[in-house]
């Protein structure tokens, strides 16, 4: 296990799967599908990118056989994701969830530090 | 692996460490209409390397070499960007580039294309900038000025040359003129 448990924060969580920050090693946890895997920053909003671009449409309306699953194999993890149109949908909403959580953080350090006394 | 109840829920928003800034300086969505922008730009050298391929095959020598620095320009502006982006902490993305065109209708058709091409980059910038003034993105904001300057002369010199056609003429040894004429076509702001 490459993070101490005392490192960790959650940032996002639904009831599909929970996205943690580890700020000693400078990675996020995804914890979906039962199992918890670390993504550096950039192979994290990689997976974000290749979850957007599942055609869902395609999936539901492709008659042939393995249509319906999405498969997604990140660079540097050991994790593979079979996902399921349902599962494409509760995975997106994690990771949106978990994006805008990431950024909000130094939305709001700009706000007080362009007005802080709007703040205060 | 270990399970989502022995993690810690201290979550303290604005303490935490931002690993998203210490990462990047780019917004994805500034990072996504600039790794677009390049893709532009290389489509954009693609295609005038067609078109001087086109011009050498057709014999408007002048023309072949024109088109020919102009591909190698289009791909210094792809390059200028592809660094801002790595520079910034983003992601470039080396373009794929497909739909490049072989055959071209006529002399003045290469031109035409070309000018609506510089047209279409120009368009592309403007949205650029509009982009970087909303997100309040003003560092890559300054960035665009540079390419937004640099269009007024693409676009001049394209305009001037199409001219070329109505005012010498492709009668006769028109379109020898004009060719000869296409090196000498130059920009000036002041």
């Amino acid at each position: 296990m490459p993070c101490g448990l005392a490192s960790l924060e959650e940032i996002f969580r639904t009831t599909h799967g929970v996205v943690f920050q580890c700020s000693n090693k400078n990675c996020y946890w995804l914890d979906f599908g039962g199992d918890c895997t670390p993504f550096k920053v950039n192979d994290f909003i990689q997976l974000k990118k290749q979850v957007e671009q599942i055609d869902i449409d395609a999936m539901l309306l492709d008659p042939r056989p393995g249509a319906e699953i999405a498969i997604i194999m990140p660079f540097r993890s050991h994790r593979c994701f079979v996902l399921q149109v349902e599962d494409v949908i509760n995975l997106r909403e994690l990771l949106r969830g978990a994006k805008f959580m990431m950024e909000l953080p130094g939305l709001i350090k700009d706000c007080l530090k362009i007005s802080p006394a709007l703040y205060a | 692996m270990f399970s989502a109840s022995y993690l810690c829920r201290n979550f303290k928003l604005t303490d935490m460490k931002d690993l998203l800034r210490l990462k990047t300086s780019l917004s994805e969505e500034i990072e996504q209409i600039l790794n677009e922008q390049v893709k532009v730009e290389a489509h954009s050298s693609a295609i005038y390397l067609a078109m001087s391929s086109w011009c050498d095959d057709q014999g408007y020598d002048f023309s072949a070499a024109y088109f020919a620095k102009q591909a190698d320009e289009e791909r210094t502006h792809m390059l200028k960007l592809f660094h801002y982006i790595n520079d910034r902490g983003g992601k470039a993305i080396s373009p794929e580039i497909t739909n490049v065109p072989k055959d071209f209708e006529s002399f003045r058709g290469v031109f035409e294309l070309a000018l609506e091409q510089e047209m279409h980059v120009t368009a592309q910038f403007n949205n650029i900038a509009d982009k970087c003034f909303k997100a309040k993105d003003f560092v890559t904001f300054q960035f665009i000025q540079w390419f937004l300057a640099e269009q007024i002369e693409e676009e001049y010199v394209a305009r001037r040359i199409l001219e070329m056609f109505d005012v010498i003429g492709e009668e006769g040894t028109g379109r020898w003129e004009i060719d000869k004429h296409v090196p000498k076509v130059s920009y000036s702001a002041e």
